[in-house]
């Protein structure tokens, strides 16, 4: 019986092809757009994510207990007597969800060029591990990055540079108060300048090789103050506290992840969401007027139809069984239409973007760096709720009119035309 | 008729708030001009002095030796003898500009106005504290608000809280002073939200180059709780010479190096 319900239905479908396919079209480019948004919103992100962890942070941060938020200087992992730091890298790269691990240690201090100053925040990383973790050597606008080989080599933001008044290959002098409260002071090199985009960086981070900074601060090797962590995922919550767990049994430790550590991006992740579902709210109930603009027309314009299948002896459950089973075999064509439609758009979007940024390159929005390209990626979960979605208001909107007919008489419906 | 009454009465009011005024200030000129004296105890045309800062934290002890010279109030050169690691730096400052010469790098560098407030090489002093001269009389007004005993010494409290226009770091500054010689005994700094943040206790007061003068002081930051916190920096005059002359040389750039 439902198998031959739905051949009729089929065939009704295509008894009218002019008003199926504008049925069609409407909840079928609703998807598209529906996709469309959810591909944009997911793509700005996961950029969000990766500007905010793989520019400096990393994704999941070792720390002594206490060092975060305020870093100072003199709680390194291990306490005064640091701890093995070759043996504690190893075992946290042995994590089968861990990527990559680097050690770093943190100061702020006084950058002093010829005739300038400025306060800055120095951080020594191992020249060879730290690009595992995070991407800045991608960011280098003039010189190049740190490498092993010169440990009187620094590299700096280019809006810091500009502000001292320094080049590549420029002396410069660091001044910082070091662990054992003298004046840490030393000579160094400009060999490179990045360029990120966030101020904050450009204008106040000098990077360093690990132990340049050791020695500056008057550090021994064992003692440094974390240890970055570069995730397969960004799903860091979970990781990090099984690491803290793991970890703890031989050293104390603190693990952080990187909402803890950027809350503030972690907010803009929230806000992010929250827009992504007011957008959707909003081309969703776009697309359900269509179709139930176009479903309520269709079975209105056929009343005389359902009049005269009553009059043959069809019950009205069968009536509303036929229009119930036409909305979902519309639903589902259009679905495939949409997808069919909307593959090329992701596609576009994942591999060239959308260009935003114009000549001006990339854009910073509140922390976040933008372009020149908005790439779009890939969130399955809501395409498939946008599917779902779409096809429940299909079905409901065919709902009201079908209960109708049901109730029609047939000799009324039959002398309408 | 009404009128001239109440003419009378404010009359008589103006007079006695200006009766009451200047009794005030009376008072207050006086205040100023002790709490003036005691923060020009050791200001004077030039100086010379031999400093020894012990700082004392949880689990450290620092001795720096430093040597001081000043001249005019405004010209002003440190220099640090001992530890080994930070012999030879030495600061100068010239106005409102301070240079600090390191000898590891072997470089004179000019030091942001900013890096002078904060706390230096781990002490509880700042490099302020020790090179600026004390504006306290121009920026904070000045009332006493005790006079009787305290630990058994008779003294006189002033409490001062910053001018209108002042651009202060505190939100009030208690000064006791021992009534006897008018010794500084005690200086607390409060922040604007009237908590304790430091305490800086005077002592030792002995007569060097003629001038009594307390020749050590103790400074004590308070902890989050605002109870005394461990840490705590001693500055110890070991000797200070008043008004000999000394050279405007001393105070150039090229003098830093040592």
């Amino acid at each position: 019986m439902s198998g031959r319900l739905l051949r009729l239905a089929w065939r009704n479908l295509w008894r009218n092809p002019r008003r199926t396919l504008i049925a069609m079209a409407a909840i079928g480019l609703g998807y598209a757009m529906l996709l469309f948004v959810a591909c944009l919103m997911a793509g700005l992100r996961q950029q969000m994510i990766e500007t905010g962890t793989d520019l400096l942070l990393s994704d999941v941060e070792v720390q002594a207990p206490g060092y975060y938020p305020e870093r100072p200087i003199d709680q390194t992992l291990g306490g005064p007597n640091g701890t093995d730091v070759s043996a504690l890298v190893a075992t946290i790269a042995a994590n089968p969800r861990v990527q990559a691990a680097s050690p770093r240690v943190y100061g702020y201090g006084l950058v002093s060029a010829a005739h300038q100053s400025a306060g800055v925040q120095l951080l020594g990383v191992v020249p060879d591990q730290e690009p595992k973790i995070t991407v800045l050597q991608t960011r280098m606008v003039k010189g190049s990055y740190l490498t092993g080989q010169m440990p009187k080599g620094i590299v700096m933001g280019d809006k810091l540079a500009a502000t001292i008044g320094v080049e590549v290959g420029s002396e410069i002098v660091l001044l910082t108060t070091a662990a054992d409260g003298s004046m840490g002071n030393d000579r160094y090199t400009v060999v490179g300048m990045f360029h990120t985009g966030l101020d904050a960086m450009d204008q106040g981070l000098v990077l360093m090789p690990l132990t340049s900074l050791q020695d500056l601060l008057r550090l021994p090797p064992g003692r440094i103050h974390e240890v970055g962590i570069k995730l397969h995922d960004h799903a860091a919550a979970t990781t990090a506290a099984a690491l803290e767990v793991q970890l703890s049994k031989d050293l104390p430790v603190q693990v952080h992840a990187w909402p803890e550590l950027a809350p503030d991006l972690a907010g803009y992740v929230q806000f992010n969401r929250r827009i992504t579902f007011i957008l959707f709210f909003i081309f969703f109930l776009l697309a359900v007027m269509g179709i139930v603009n176009t479903m309520l027309m269709a079975i209105i314009e056929r009343t005389h139809e359902f009049g005269m299948l009553m009059a043959v002896g069809m019950r009205p459950a069968q009536v509303v069984g036929l229009i119930v089973a036409e909305a979902a075999s519309l639903a589902g064509a259009s679905l495939v239409l949409g997808a069919v439609l909307g593959v090329p758009l992701l596609w576009y979007l994942q591999v060239h973007g959308l260009n935003v940024g114009g000549d001006r390159g990339a854009v910073s929005l509140a922390g976040v760096v933008v372009g020149p390209n908005w790439y779009g990626r890939q969130d399955f979960t809501a395409y498939a709720q946008a599917a779902l979605g779409l096809a429940i208001a299909a079905l409901v909107s065919a709902l009201y009119p079908a209960l109708r007919a049901a109730r029609f008489r047939p000799t009324e419906a039959l002398r309408k035309v | 008729m009404r009128w001239p009454k109440g003419g009378v009465a404010i009359c008589l009011g103006l007079l006695w708030l200006s009766l009451g005024l200047v009794s005030r200030a009376a008072n207050d000129q006086q205040a100023r001009e002790i709490v003036d004296r005691v923060a020009r105890l050791f200001i004077s045309q030039s100086s010379s002095a031999t400093v020894d800062m012990q700082i004392t934290k949880e689990d450290s002890q620092r001795k720096i030796l430093m040597q001081f010279w000043s001249l005019g109030g405004s010209n002003i050169l440190v220099r640090i003898r001992s530890p080994q690691e930070d012999a030879g730096t030495a600061i100068l400052k010239v106005g409102n500009q301070t240079w600090c010469y390191l000898p590891k790098a072997n470089r004179t560098v000019k030091m942001p106005a900013s890096m002078l407030m904060t706390p230096w090489m781990g002490s509880d002093f700042t490099l302020n504290d020790l090179v600026k001269e004390s504006s306290l009389t121009n920026d904070y007004v000045i009332a006493t608000t005790f006079e009787g005993k305290r630990d058994g010494v008779e003294v006189t409290e002033y409490t001062l809280t910053p001018g209108r226009a002042a651009v202060v770091v505190w939100g009030k500054i208690t000064l006791e002073i021992r009534q006897a010689d008018q010794m500084p005994v005690r200086q607390r700094y409060y922040d604007e939200d009237g908590k304790l943040v430091r305490e800086l206790s005077f002592s030792d007061y002995r007569t060097m180059s003629g001038r009594l003068i307390p020749t050590c002081l103790v400074m004590q930051s308070m902890d989050k709780g605002g109870k005394k916190a461990v840490e705590q920096t001693t500055i110890t005059y070991e000797n200070i010479v008043f008004d000999e002359p000394i050279s405007d040389d001393t105070f150039s750039r090229r003098n830093l190096k040592p």
